[in-house]
């Protein structure tokens, strides 16, 4: 059961507000962003449900939901929001709050998807692109899963899918030069 | 020797897919008395009427058949075609062998076929008997009766005294007003209530031509559309209104006090008072329940402070009498009382009221001075949930309809309450959020985004006592899951209901009601502000749940009905009424116990030619007759014939199957 009322101003609600740029009370509930997201149904609460606990003041609930994990910033749903909210940037603005705040969902699944964001970030430090076959490889070590997704290199490999070298982009060195200014800044925060 | 014309009409498909129109033709062309008979595509085009016309100067006929739709539909169309071509246009008759054929024997064409040649030769067989009928005229008294001084009576009143038309404004209480008068602000403008309201109560006291009549009720109601008379009693008010400057002293210097209405109870008025400040007629009236003058007879402090001496302790109810040719009837609503709700507290917790005991709170000139407090210790409270359709769509509780205004007034209310409280939160439970009507989805915006209000879907289970505050139970149906809130304050959107009088009222006027209370409309799209009885319409909540906008739409149209009523010195009516046949009456009556018009009474007539004695014979009133029959089926003399419906055309008809 929820208890609302006692906990006074909806600090939550602007502290979403703020971060995303998205106002979270245009919403009305329609549900279409839930019926458009391809991976809603992954999410233990959908969208719609997301902005309405967001609404409601329940920050626990929406910091430990895994859906801002599973969310993918394809924006197909703020394309086809009717109240034109930014969704991808409110499920990234709960995400980044999550962190900051230390509200750590440690469900394997979510425990997966931090390791996938690290080491695709690491691949775009390292050669300022994605090296697939390595980022796989890295992947699966990590997650101690060797042979996941075994089955389809083959037919991958055949089609040209997974190149088996990487050519560094020529403004890799501007790339991990970014990334040294903003682990700085970070610090610094 | 009758010439008949049968014009038979395809109605596209809807007649000449089940039945076999080109035999129907052949069928009545055998008939002696017809001497033309044709099919045509659609009868009522303007060539189909054509047809008609030609075939009358061609032929030379004495009636007309046309075999097409229902004559509600398209009587009027074929009896214009007639007078068109120089005939008398009673001279028609319609056979229905579509409603009453083509449509109801769908999976049977032969059966149909045969059925529209029974009616069509049934209505050859009528035509033959025809007689040529004249419009009635009837005279016109060009006054107007509004029953109900709310903002539907005022708008209605004022519309038709604006035509040059006399009004005669009817009020219960001794101030116009209504409900409206209670209201803060409106939705979804947000104007003051009373800045809208109060010019035209003024307009309405100031208005040549509208006779105000506060304090009063609707009697008796007699004669028919036109020509109407009324009976209104004025209640004792014992108050000299002539007299009386409305200075006040009464009112400030009365010792009782007793629970002010007008503010929902919540504080108290004297026993002489006005029910606002800005009541029209703004003269104070004696409660005589709670007079201790009347009901005792001591006291009397009134009558010494008023210098002009217009206290009457004596006044007696009045009999007014008026005549009157049409009635706007606008009687308005009562707001639903929530006592059934036992498991929402109602009656045991104090801190949860009305959203009309709401409205007077957040009001300027209510008794808290426009800031809402609790009942309980007269704190501001910080947290309120409204919860949206108490009564309304509860068929265990409540009404099975929506009362259509709850879920603006209660936007309208969340707003209200953040702008008198800044650092309060508004809770609404609702099941749906109806926002149609211009600048209404707009105005939900306006509160669930710019005030704030948080929308939980779904009803209230129950409310219980936790410390000083109400826990609020419900579910979010958009989180699925049960939330409680923690509320100062719970404010419940009670149903609108009918006027408990209207039953009464309705009896009294001879109209119709459905089963909420509500007077019944004679169509419900097609004619929305007529009743079934002619020359009395309805505006306002006392014919359905609606907002000011609407209600004030409909008075606007009960006006212009009116106007159209009154337009000529005569109203034409059809002639077919019943008369009847001195010599035959026995004077037995039943006739007067059977019509449901009153349209029959006595008379006196000699028993002879030349001779002194008198007999009592029924007489018909041709202005209120509208030709059902029933007397003619119960006069056992015979004596009776309805015009259109005499017994000639309807033996033919019968010989002819």
């Amino acid at each position: 059961m929820i208890t609302l009322g006692s906990q006074g101003k909806n600090t939550f609600l602007e502290a979403v507000n703020k971060k995303s740029g998205a106002n979270v009370l245009e919403c009305y509930q329609c549900g279409k962003c839930v019926s458009t997201c391809p991976v809603s149904q992954y999410m233990d609460f959908p969208p719609r449900e997301i902005m309405q606990m967001i609404k409601l003041g329940l920050k626990n609930e929406s910091y430990m939901a895994n859906s801002h994990w599973f969310c993918l910033t394809c924006s197909a749903c703020s394309g086809r929001c009717p109240r034109e909210i930014d969704i991808p940037a409110v499920m990234e603005a709960v995400r980044h709050l999550a962190i900051d705040e230390n509200y750590i969902n440690d469900s394997k699944k979510v425990k997966e998807i931090r390791k996938f964001h690290e080491i695709f970030l690491s691949m775009i430090k390292r050669y300022g692109r994605n090296y697939e076959l390595r980022m796989m490889a890295e992947f699966n070590i990590r997650t101690r899963n060797l042979f996941k997704d075994m089955h389809l290199a083959p037919k991958a490999l055949l089609k040209g899918k997974i190149p088996l070298g990487v050519k560094p982009l020529k403004s890799a060195k501007a790339i991990k030069r970014m990334y040294e200014v903003a682990e700085k800044l970070e610090k610094n925060k | 020797m009758a010439r008949v014309g049968v014009f038979v009409c395809f109605c596209g498909a809807n007649i000449a897919d089940y039945v076999d129109v080109p035999q129907v033709v052949e069928e009545v062309k055998r008939i002696k008395e017809v001497k033309y008979a044709v099919e045509y595509k659609y009868m009522c085009s303007d060539p189909g009427q054509g047809m008609i016309r030609d075939a009358i100067v061609q032929y030379k006929l004495t009636s007309i058949v046309v075999a097409a739709c229902s004559p509600r539909m398209h009587e009027k169309t074929f009896r214009k075609a007639l007078s068109d071509a120089g005939m008398n246009p009673y001279l028609l008759e319609v056979a229905n062998i579509r409603e009453h054929s083509s449509w109801v024997h769908q999976k049977d064409k032969k059966a149909a076929t045969e059925k529209a040649m029974d009616l069509c030769r049934m209505a050859v067989a009528k035509s033959i008997a025809n007689e040529q009928l004249h419009e009635i005229s009837v005279p016109v008294t060009k006054r107007a009766l509004v029953i109900g001084g709310g903002i539907a009576g005022i708008q209605a009143a004022l519309d038709i005294a604006d035509a040059r038309i006399p009004v005669v404004l009817v009020e219960k209480s001794s101030s116009i007003g209504g409900k409206m008068a209670q209201l803060d602000e409106t939705f979804p403008t947000l104007d003051c209530a009373q800045c809208i309201l109060t010019p035209k109560m003024v307009d309405v006291a100031s208005h040549p031509y509208i006779e105000l009549i506060p304090y009063a009720e609707v009697l008796e109601l007699q004669g028919f559309v036109g020509n109407y008379k009324v009976k209104i009693k004025k209640k004792a008010s014992y108050v000299n209104f002539k007299t009386c400057t409305g200075c006040g002293a009464c009112w400030q210097k009365c010792p009782v006090k007793v629970p002010n209405e007008y503010n929902m109870g919540i504080d108290k008025r004297k026993a002489i008072y006005t029910p606002f400040p800005q009541a029209v007629p703004n003269k104070p009236v004696i409660d005589a329940e709670h007079c201790t003058m009347l009901q005792k007879g001591k006291c009397g402090i009134c009558a010494k402070v008023c210098l002009p001496g217009a206290i009457d302790y004596q006044m007696q109810d009045e009999i007014i009498e008026r005549e009157i040719g049409a009635v706007v009837v606008a009687t308005g609503y009562d707001m639903w009382d929530p006592t059934p709700y036992e498991e929402y507290g109602v009656g045991r917790f104090k801190d949860i009221i009305t959203s009309l005991e709401f409205e007077r709170m957040v009001s300027a000139n209510g008794p808290t001075n426009g800031v809402p407090q609790r009942p309980s210790d007269g704190k501001v409270p910080k947290n309120v949930v409204f919860i949206k359709c108490v009564g309304s769509r509860d068929e265990a509780k409540g009404i099975e309809y929506c009362s259509k205004i709850c879920c603006m007034y209660t936007t309208k209310h969340t707003i209200l309450l953040h702008h008198k409280v800044h650092d309060s939160h508004a809770y609404v439970f609702y099941m749906d959020i109806r926002a149609a009507g211009k600048g209404y989805e707009e105005f939900v915006k306006k509160a669930q985004v710019d005030t704030g209000t948080t929308y939980l879907r779904g009803r209230v289970s129950k409310i219980y006592k936790k410390g000083d505050k109400l826990m609020v139970r419900g579910e979010d149906a958009q989180i699925g899951q049960v939330v409680e809130v923690e509320a100062d304050l719970v404010v419940l959107a009670t149903a609108v209901s009918a006027p408990k009088d209207n039953p009464e009222l309705a009896r009294l006027l001879g109209i119709s009601y459905d089963k909420y209370g509500y007077l019944s409309e004679a169509h419900p799209k097609l004619r929305p502000v007529e009743t079934a009885k002619a020359g009395i319409f309805l505006a306002g909540c006392t014919q359905a749940p609606k907002d000011i906008p609407e209600t004030v739409s409909q008075a606007s149209a009960c006006a212009a009905k009116v106007c159209g009523l009154f337009a000529g010195d005569t109203m034409k009516k059809d002639p077919m009424v019943s008369t009847i046949n001195n010599e035959y009456c026995s004077g037995c009556q039943n006739c007067v116990l059977v019509c449901p018009y009153g349209a029959i009474v006595t008379e006196e007539v000699p028993m002879g030619h030349g001779s002194k004695e008198l007999r009592t014979v029924a007489k018909i009133n041709e202005g209120v007759c509208q030709g059902c029959g029933s007397c003619v089926a119960i006069c056992r003399s015979q004596a009776i014939n309805l015009a259109g419906f005499t017994d000639p055309q309807i033996i033919n008809e019968i010989v002819s199957i």
